[in-house]
């Protein structure tokens, strides 16, 4: 077609053709498909911040403009308390996790370790396991085997434990198309293996860590059934409170924490990168 | 696992154990030993408020090979199936628009795609029960605008299961596939459209092959949990379809039966293995 | 790396806007301006060191009558919640926590005694459990009150959208036909549906028999096909988003529902229905049981236990309370059926291991 049209068109109707299949023309085509997800992604949350502002205490009509749900959050002493145990939790299982997946990946590809079979199903039992069995045996383990007082520490344990298998498998996939040259390269510099694995392949695995830290941070941030079992009481996070909640109807309260999270989170990322004049690699 | 691995493969020597040591401590005592007790828990019976007797018996076994709990089994893995492929089909294009991006574009992006889900889960998802309830705001914009004439019923239906399951579970496959696609040489692409191939075919023939371990991933990482997830179908489908999460729940809570949800769950995990296996073999091949 | 310090850097900032500094490590010490102080109850000081480890439904006692006992004793109390008996039963049994309150249900009071899992109460210290209306106290699954006090109770009824359904509806029957198909929500609890069909069968609500089971199973596989949603947490929310038209729930949700909209009505049914009592009680392991007490009769002021009301209109046993609360609070049917309806409440036992039959059958009939 095109060749039969183009001596007869003023303009280059091939490459436009070309254009309209070719690279940009998806990268237009995915970008619009990617907005529309967001959107989806993101309705419910716009619903949510708009009903933190709503006078009325279901979360169901709209009756009118308030802000008092802001003010009584900063003397919920619990809830902020609940809040900020969900992120310390969160955090340090979130580095944990990562630590031991990515590592775990790492050694489990390079390395022939003896049950290596084994070892791999039994990374995947704490996905599998559905999470009451999880929380049930953990808090047996705990309480009865290792005579742990439930806290934080049970909590971060129970939390990374099903956490890092996210990172592993993420890890392990991206390692799969890793170029046999990267490492070659790395040996040849007569680097020490540590030394080789940092400058080389961690750099590589980059996006794969950062996915899996997400992730662990999203599971652990939001896990009820889990903490339910491991938690003490000093360390309630913020779903164990906020099931409870939803007796009596969920508080707007809960609604103004999380745009207040929310929005500062997307606050730091807009911001940190708007700052930073490096560029990676 | 396969190709280039196998030639690099060194045993291990002392630093490399050393390193190994902390996940393989970490395994023995966080997934095996609290593994082992649930498997022994299957075997017990439980009496009263909740002692558990090790009578050493397989009833829960027997118990557990009825249709009730078979069907129950179906189901869940049906929705977890469901819930993958539509997460794949939404998922994939934003991965691979992400993996292209420049790299600040990129890192907030993926931000961007997490940051909903740390809001917490009940308020998420009672803000899709105001948008899809008979009253609520997707009826009344399309009420509104003459779309319908009367409100749709989408909620506490199936429908509104796997909407919720997909929704929480849509990052899970982004961010695996983002991983495969941002090591995907520009010029690589370019020549695969050069070459003459239509976007589809550069796609379905490079593109995808090359992503699949990422897709793999995400599939997992979807798949195996959303098995056992409860909370979302309950709340959003009204708990009219019994999941295996929810039955083995109530073996812990209402059912009183620990050694019985002990039994379920140890099927699931064997049904699993047996699935892994299988799947390795037929690679192999 | 730039994510990892982004991420903590989030978290840094949110905790700086949250409130400045390390928020207390034990949830409750805050003082409030309020304080009950009231002339029988001067607490007195006890023994034990000053903590109370409280495990408690998750909002069931509101956190500010938590705080003011605080104030006023000086003793620093931790909460951990739980949204169901069973859950706390879970935790309880496995070892998890010492407790020194727990906050069971009638049913489960009585399977604690059975296995003498809790202590004793000293009544000497808890004198406001006078204020306790006769109908409340010795009650079957725990005569004289020997190891529990009544903090609330309540009925389970059915709830009517009028502006959807003009029928009369009187009782399950009415509520459970084929017209109404996929506009119903329920409890999402076997054993109360279970005993929704026993009461109609006239077969008695306790006695989960096989035989029994059978018999009602051709009338749960009529009625469970005809329900939307089973909802015990917040059944309120699909009814007033009128995704469904009417329900069998709880008498709080119930009032909560009636103080919403005119449009609702409350109807305790023809063939029966049950009391729950929901106690305070000492667990046996407890390390604080005489500030447990002290708690314990702090609950049962009457002002206090009108602030309980005015939170969660379920039906205050405490009678000095009742005096305290207004004609609307009263009136209310949800929370405090009449006379008569009272009467004819039978109480939940403890029904042990068939308790899995129960669950089964309504899974087997659900999973159809």
């Amino acid at each position: 077609m095109s060749a039969v049209a183009s001596p007869f068109l003023p303009f280059p109707v091939h490459s436009l053709l070309r254009k309209l299949r070719g690279p940009r023309m998806q990268r237009s085509l995915f970008g619009f498909w990617t907005l529309l997800v967001f959107a989806f992604l993101y309705i419910p949350i716009l619903l949510l911040v708009v009903f933190s502002f709503n006078e009325s205490r279901l979360n169901i009509r709209w009756e009118g403009f308030s802000l008092k749900w802001y003010g009584e959050l900063f003397s919920n002493r619990t809830l902020l308390n609940a809040f900020y145990n969900s992120l310390i939790v969160a955090s340090f299982t979130t580095v944990l996790a990562t630590l031991l997946g990515t590592i775990g990946a790492w050694m489990l590809y390079r390395y022939r370790f003896p049950w290596q079979q084994a070892i791999g199903l039994l990374i995947f039992v704490p996905m599998v396991i559905p999470e009451v069995l999880m929380g049930a045996s953990l808090l047996a383990q705990f309480v009865h085997l290792m005579h742990l007082p439930l806290g934080y520490t049970t909590l971060i344990i129970a939390h990374t434990t099903f956490c890092f298998p996210f990172v592993l498998v993420g890890v392990q996939a991206r390692l799969q198309g890793i170029d046999p040259a990267l490492e070659e390269a790395a040996m040849d510099l007569g680097a020490p293996p540590v030394k080789a694995f940092w400058l080389v392949i961690v750099p590589y695995l980059m996006p794969a860590i950062i996915s899996g830290a997400l992730m662990s941070f999203t599971l652990s941030f939001d896990e009820y059934i889990v903490s339910v079992f491991t938690s003490g009481a000093t360390s309630q996070t913020l779903p164990l409170k906020v099931y409870g909640m939803a007796r009596v109807g969920l508080n707007p309260q809960l609604n103004a924490l999380s745009a207040i999270f929310v929005l500062a989170t997307i606050f730091i990322v807009l911001g940190s990168q708007l700052l930073t004049r490096k560029q990676k690699p | 696992m396969t190709g280039h691995s196998g030639t690099f493969r060194r045993k291990p020597g002392l630093l490399a154990w050393l390193v190994f040591a902390p996940l393989a401590i970490w395994l023995l005592l966080f997934v095996i030993l609290p593994t082992g007790m649930l498997v022994a828990l299957s075997f017990a019976e439980q009496r009263g408020l909740g002692t558990i007797h090790f009578t050493w018996t397989l009833d829960n076994y027997v118990r557990a090979f009825q249709w009730t709990w078979l069907k129950v089994l179906s189901v869940s893995v049906w929705y977890a199936f469901l819930t993958t492929i539509i997460c794949m089909v939404l998922g994939y294009p934003v991965a691979y628009y992400i993996g292209r991006s420049g790299p600040r574009t990129r890192e907030i992006l993926l931000a961007l795609v997490m940051i909903p889900f740390w809001t917490s889960f009940l308020i998420r998802t009672y803000a899709w029960i105001t948008i899809l309830s008979k009253e609520g705001l997707l009826n009344t914009v399309l009420m509104s605008m003459n779309i319908v004439s009367e409100p749709l019923t989408l909620m506490y239906t199936p429908f509104a299961s796997v909407l919720g399951l997909v929704y929480n579970f849509l990052p899970f496959m982004i961010l695996p596939i983002y991983s495969s696609v941002e090591r995907l040489d520009g010029a690589m692409i370019e020549a695969a459209h050069d070459l003459g191939a239509g976007p589809v075919r550069a796609f379905s023939q490079v593109i995808i092959p090359l992503t699949s371990p990422g897709i793999a991933a995400g599939a997992l990482l979807v798949f195996i949990p959303s098995i056992a997830m409860f909370a979302i179908t309950n709340l959003m489908g009204g708990g009219s379809q019994p999941t295996i999460g929810q039955v083995i729940y109530n073996q812990f809570t209402a059912g009183r039966n620990q050694p019985f949800g002990a039994a379920l769950g140890t099927l699931l995990l064997m049904i699993f293995i047996l699935a892994l296996y299988l799947t390795k073999r037929y690679r192999k091949e | 790396m730039k994510m990892k310090a982004t991420l903590i850097a989030a978290a840094a900032t949110t905790l700086m806007l949250v409130g400045c500094g390390k928020p207390a490590v034990t949830t409750e010490e805050t003082p409030t301006s309020e304080s009950t102080a009231s002339p029988d109850a001067a607490a007195p000081e006890t023994s034990e060191p000053k903590r109370l480890s409280v495990f408690s439904w998750s909002e069931y006692i509101p956190q500010s009558v938590i705080d003011d006992f605080a104030t006023e004793t000086g003793i620093k109390v931790s909460v951990e919640n739980y949204a169901s008996n069973e859950e706390m039963l879970a935790k309880l049994m496995a070892g998890g926590g010492a407790y020194d309150i727990i906050q069971p249900s009638e049913y489960v009071v009585e399977a604690l005694v059975k296995e003498d899992a809790l202590h004793p109460i000293d009544h000497a210290a808890i004198p406001n459990l006078k204020y306790i209306g006769p109908d409340f106290l010795n009650m079957a699954f725990d005569p004289g009150n020997k190891f529990s006090v009544p903090f609330m109770a309540g009925t389970v009824g059915i709830i009517v959208n009028t502006d959807l359904v003009k029928d009369e509806i009187r009782g399950y029957t009415d509520v459970f036909q084929e017209k109404f198909k996929g506009r119903i929500v329920v409890l999402d609890d076997a054993r109360e549906i279970v005993s929704w069909a026993f009461e109609t069968l006239d077969i008695p609500i306790n006695e989960f028999t096989p035989e029994n089971l059978e018999k009602a199973k051709p009338l749960l596989q009529k009625w469970l096909p005809l329900v939307r949603v089973y909802d015990s947490d917040s059944p309120k929310t699909s009814l007033i988003n009128g995704d469904v038209a009417l329900g069998v729930v709880w008498g709080g949700e119930g009032a909560k529902l009636l103080e919403e909209n005119e449009k609702f009505k409350w109807v305790i049914p023809a063939e029966g229905s049950h009391l729950f009592v929901d106690s305070l009680a000492i667990p046996k392991t407890a390390k604080h049981p005489k500030n447990a007490e002290l708690f314990m009769n702090y609950i049962l002021r009457p002002e206090v236990s009108k602030r309980i009301s005015d939170e969660f209109p379920y039906t205050n046993p405490n009678l000095a309370a009742r005096k305290l609360l207004t004609p609307e609070q009263l009136s209310n049917p949800a929370s405090f059926p009449s006379e008569e309806e009272m009467k004819s409440l039978q109480l939940f036992k403890d029904i042990g291991d068939q308790a899995s039959q129960v669950d089964e059958l309504v899974t087997t009939i659900k999973a159809q």
